[in-house]
């Protein structure tokens, strides 16, 4: 035998380490590269997505509820983005404006006095969680037909009271559960959770659904600004 | 699909919520809930139109009757005495069980993304917690399935099958004899 026939033993070896380190490289160079570039991959999809659920929305079709005993109340996770707004019941006002021929400035007691819409649906978190959850409250399609929206109106904005915002297409905001709701789980509407009005709905991840929503603007175009969450990345649509 | 997934994952951990084990950031693609979320949704097209394109092609070309396990291989388990035999029974056995696990990422991901409008996927998987359980098990199966796929096609058929699979038209019929 060749002294250098020992070589072969070492060779695999040596090989094989070096594979498993071009690998990890490659692997580590090859997400970062992917991950500096996730906001291309979602400029080029967002909009086929956002097709997407629109077309997948029913407007009209309810979701298919669920009973009362399959509530959940601790599986609602509050998630606030700045701070949590103290809002005196007494003086707030919902004002509804834009396109609209019949601006409303609408005071709680006004709100409550219209039709309660009551539902068991889930709530879903762009997070991954969801939390089985009862509301009430008015139909956002009824306070928007209050005031007479203008010809060529297709989005909604909401403003809240700790300076959150966001944008809606019209259809979603007049589904019928779609809701401003002031009850939860039988009871009135917790501040963390909203108080006094906050959105409700079955067919839109939890950043859509705004918390202290004190200000409704319908428009013919949607904004630069879409929403806070959408303004660095999140999808526009989010439907479910 | 699987490193991005499990960046959504950390957002909010199927097991233990936030406080539960969150995975490092070498297995992790996006940065953020959001580019995890932008690279799901995007390789999600790829992924569920290549497994509809598989699937027309096995049905068009009627590759299905003899490609996945069948009887022949059950039967070769339990009385072959020819090695080789036996771990290509197995080699179809796993290949074949891996198409079911796709489909079932598959349709767990559309309940998830679209629980409203796909309602009857969450009532099928039971509730929200085992739809989140299921589409997450196909993780860890994805990555034994590749093994154990790789290694038993080296041993059933060594270089030549792998390399058959890849580019040699030739190198496949040979083997089949």
């Amino acid at each position: 035998m060749h002294p250098t026939d020992d070589a072969p033993d070492d060779l695999p070896r040596r090989s094989f380490l070096r594979i498993a380190g071009l690998t990890t490289a490659g692997w580590v160079v090859g997400t970062s590269a992917l991950t500096l570039a996730e906001s291309v991959a979602g400029k080029l999809f967002m909009p086929v997505n956002d097709r997407l659920d629109a077309l997948l929305l029913n407007p009209q079709k309810p979701v298919p509820e669920f009973p009362v005993s399959a509530i959940e109340p601790k599986a609602l996770i509050v998630n606030t983005f700045r701070f949590t707004p103290q809002i005196d019941p007494a003086t707030f006002r919902l004002t509804v404006n834009g396109a609209v021929n019949h601006p409303l400035n609408l005071d709680l007691a006004t709100i409550q006095k219209l039709p309660l819409t009551s539902m068991v649906i889930r709530h879903v978190c762009v997070e991954g969680w969801a939390a089985i959850v009862q509301w009430g409250g008015v139909r956002l399609r009824d306070v928007i037909q209050m005031a007479q929206p203008k010809v060529g109106v297709r989005y909604v904005y909401f403003q809240s009271a700790d300076g959150y915002y966001e944008s809606w297409d019209l259809a979603s905001a007049l589904h019928p559960q779609t809701i401003l709701a002031y009850q939860k789980n039988g009871a009135l509407l917790p501040v963390e959770n909203g108080a006094p009005l906050r959105l409700a709905s079955p067919i839109k991840l939890g950043y859509k659904l705004s918390k202290w929503v004190t200000g409704i603007t319908l428009t013919s175009q949607l904004l630069p600004q879409m929403g806070y969450w959408e303004d660095q990345g999140y999808e526009w649509f989010a439907g479910i | 699909m699987l490193t991005s997934g499990l960046q959504i994952y950390n957002a909010n951990p199927v097991f233990g919520g936030r406080e539960g084990l969150h995975f490092p950031f070498i297995g992790l693609l996006g940065g953020w809930l959001a580019g995890g979320r932008h690279w799901h949704f995007a390789a999600m097209w790829f992924f569920a139109l290549n497994l509809l394109w598989y699937g027309i092609y096995v049905l068009v070309t009627q590759r299905w009757k003899h490609r996945y396990v069948g009887d022949n291989d059950i039967k070769a388990l339990q009385q072959s005495r020819n090695p080789k035999r036996r771990i290509y029974a197995w080699h179809r056995i796993v290949y074949t069980s891996i198409i079911p696990v796709l489909l079932l990422a598959l349709l767990s991901g559309i309940g998830m993304y679209k629980p409203a409008q796909f309602h009857w996927i969450v009532d099928f998987f039971g509730d929200w917690f085992a739809l989140r359980v299921v589409h997450f098990l196909t993780v860890p199966t994805v990555i034994v399935f590749a093994i154990a796929h790789s290694w038993l096609a080296l041993k059933a058929g060594g270089d030549r099958l792998v390399e058959s699979m890849f580019w040699e038209e030739d190198g496949q019929r040979q083997q089949a004899k």
